[in-house]
């Protein structure tokens, strides 16, 4: 058999590859069927489900309370955010207004959790990549982020804290001065994240120019958060359709250039900086005392209809949607999972890419399974 | 309600807008709250959904001038949103219209939903554009019985894996997908669980395939 074929390069065959589903950098379980020549990926079959709990299907059994605790494992990284996006959602549907103190102590713990997501994916992408000790790094940060929430809610992961109206406990004494004296803290490491990782040379070439794609594309595929804004299209909830407080803060919202995987992580370094900002801002402006729960009757009834809302999460634009029909708990729920519509993209980026890119690429949509597959 | 003078001829046609909405609820969402909602008091107009309802008249408008008043079934407001109803046969048409139209530029899917209403089977689908700043609901119905609908992804690829989750928890049959396969269950599973009469026991009525349940 010749070893060579008509182009005179090396014969190789085609071969189907098994990522996953238990593969440390799948980050949960995900599987990726791809199709290789050589080196090369010729396609891959993203294969999802494997955490699928019906989530969706249980709320239509649970009063709006009771779906709370459903949220918090969802994206479990980010738990805080997906406790606040369905509160939210009801909250727009009954017109509620939620209390000063408890929007600030919603927002302090929202940006809060935002860093700890994004310290996490600094960490696991570099582990990705191969570099073992930033993981064990990002994990002492987020340490004191989650005993900052174990102090106020009583949980390290699965909060369920937030409340329609509100927030389930007020700030114990001493709590906001303990998040006060994280942000200079955080700053510093931050500062020492971006000479540690940053610049060092294997990364970039790992990263730059790999995973490109445009606005266009981006926008055509319905992603959002960082995997939108490393395009350099200017899209943050946050900004676009204000909700909560965000629109007395005072925040940049960093943007990409090149659409590549290095600008992704590049944006979630600088986003845990304005994240700080944002809780600097909010420890100034909180009032110092006041209810956290605002008026919200015992047996919440959503007028019949249909309600969406999206807040900024960790991941993107996380959205619900709630048919009602007038009952105590919804027709109908449906969870917009940012990191389940990110992942449509992957296929495409992986198409004639090596296969030691596969990785890299994964690593930086930053999947988080439990919301892929809800 | 500051307005004293014009408040007498604007009173009925207010009048009339309630009314429309009371009986929107009815046909929509809630088929059991419809009597709750003719009885009581219409509460006064929120401004943003007489904001939303005017809206999407203008939509009604664009979507009937091109492709004819049967494309469009009904148009209102999804609570502070507005919503047209489109008919399925015209869906995808009409909604790369919306896409394309230079009055709206549709451009970015924020969000699909398919809703089991028991006499029809609901796909909604929340979509913006980010030059101009609309964000409406465009939505389409199908019998359950047959259900079929054509499928958006020529139109926006990033909804293939959501008429996937559909067709896998709502049993909708896209046509023109590129690869309707079940996306959150196995292959092998047995019914749509989103839909209203899925028994969650249905598993133990599965025939048996070689003396095991598959």
């Amino acid at each position: 058999m010749a070893l060579l074929d008509e182009a005179n390069q090396v014969r190789t065959e085609e071969m189907l590859l098994n990522v996953g589903p238990q593969h440390p950098s799948t980050h949960g379980v995900f599987r990726l069927l791809v199709k290789i020549s050589g080196e090369t990926i010729l396609d891959a079959d993203p294969v999802i489900g494997y955490l699928h709990r019906g989530t969706e299907k249980l709320a239509e059994d649970l009063q709006y309370t009771q779906i709370i605790p459903y949220t918090d494992r969802l994206d479990y990284l980010a738990a805080m955010l997906n406790n606040y996006a369905f509160c939210h959602t009801v909250e727009e549907a009954l017109d509620i207004q939620v209390p000063e103190r408890a929007e600030y102590l919603r927002v302090i713990l929202m940006e809060m959790q935002r860093i700890a997501s994004h310290l996490l994916f600094i960490g696991t992408y570099l582990l990705d990549l191969g570099a073992m000790s930033p993981f064990l790094y990002v994990f002492q940060e987020r340490e004191r982020i989650v005993q900052l929430f174990n102090e106020i809610s009583g949980a390290r992961m699965t909060y369920n804290f937030m409340r329609i109206g509100g927030v389930k406990y007020d700030a114990p004494p001493g709590w906001l001065d303990k998040v006060r004296a994280f942000v200079p803290f955080m700053r510093e490491k931050i500062k020492m994240y971006d000479s540690l990782i940053t610049g060092n040379e294997i990364f970039l070439d790992r990263t730059r120019g790999v995973g490109v794609y445009d606005a266009e594309t981006a926008l055509a595929y319905g992603m959002s958060g960082i995997n939108l804004r490393s395009t350099g299209f200017d899209w943050d909830l946050r900004r676009k359709k204000p909700y909560s407080i965000y629109d007395r803060f005072d925040f940049a919202v960093p943007l990409g250039q090149h659409g590549d995987c290095f600008d992704r992580y590049y944006l979630h370094l600088l986003e845990m900086g304005e994240s700080l900002k944002i809780v600097e801002q909010a420890l100034e402006q909180i009032p110092d005392t006041g209810p956290v729960l605002g008026k919200v009757p015992r047996l919440i009834r959503i007028p019949a209809g249909e309600y969406y809302s999206g807040i900024e999460g960790a991941r993107g634009e996380l959205g619900f949607f709630i048919v009602s029909d007038g009952k105590d708990k919804p027709y109908r729920l449906k969870i917009r999972k940012p990191s389940f519509v990110n992942l449509q993209l992957l296929p495409q980026l992986l198409r004639g890419q090596n296969i030691a890119n596969l990785i890299a690429i994964l690593g930086a949509v930053d999947i988080v399974l439990g919301e892929v597959d809800a | 309600m500051s307005e004293e003078q014009p408040q007498q001829s604007a009173a009925p046609a207010k009048a009339a807008r309630g009314q429309e909405g009371g009986g929107k609820a009815a046909a929509g969402a809630a088929p059991a709250a419809g009597r709750a909602a003719a009885n009581k008091q219409p509460p006064a107009p929120d401004p943003r959904v007489l904001a939303a309802k005017e809206q999407a008249e203008r939509l009604h408008q664009a979507v009937a001038d091109r492709f004819g008043p049967e494309a469009v079934l009904e148009s209102g407001a999804a609570h502070h949103k507005p919503m047209l109803r489109i008919a399925r046969e015209r869906w995808l048409d009409a909604v790369n219209y919306l896409r394309t139209h230079p009055d709206w530029r549709l451009n970015y899917v924020e969000c699909m939903a398919g809703t089991d209403y028991e006499d029809r089977i609901e796909v909604v689908l929340f979509v913006q554009s980010t030059e101009l700043g609309h964000f409406v609901c465009l939505k389409t119905q199908t019998p359950r019985d047959e259900a079929w609908l054509p499928s958006l992804v020529s139109v926006y690829p990033g909804v293939n894996w959501e008429e996937r989750e559909i067709y896998d928890l709502l049993g909708v049959d896209f046509r023109g997908h590129p690869d309707l396969r079940r996306i959150m269950l196995d292959d092998d599973f047995v019914g749509h669980p989103l839909r209203k009469d899925y028994s969650v026991w249905a598993e133990t009525e599965r025939p048996l395939v070689d003396g095991q349940r598959p």
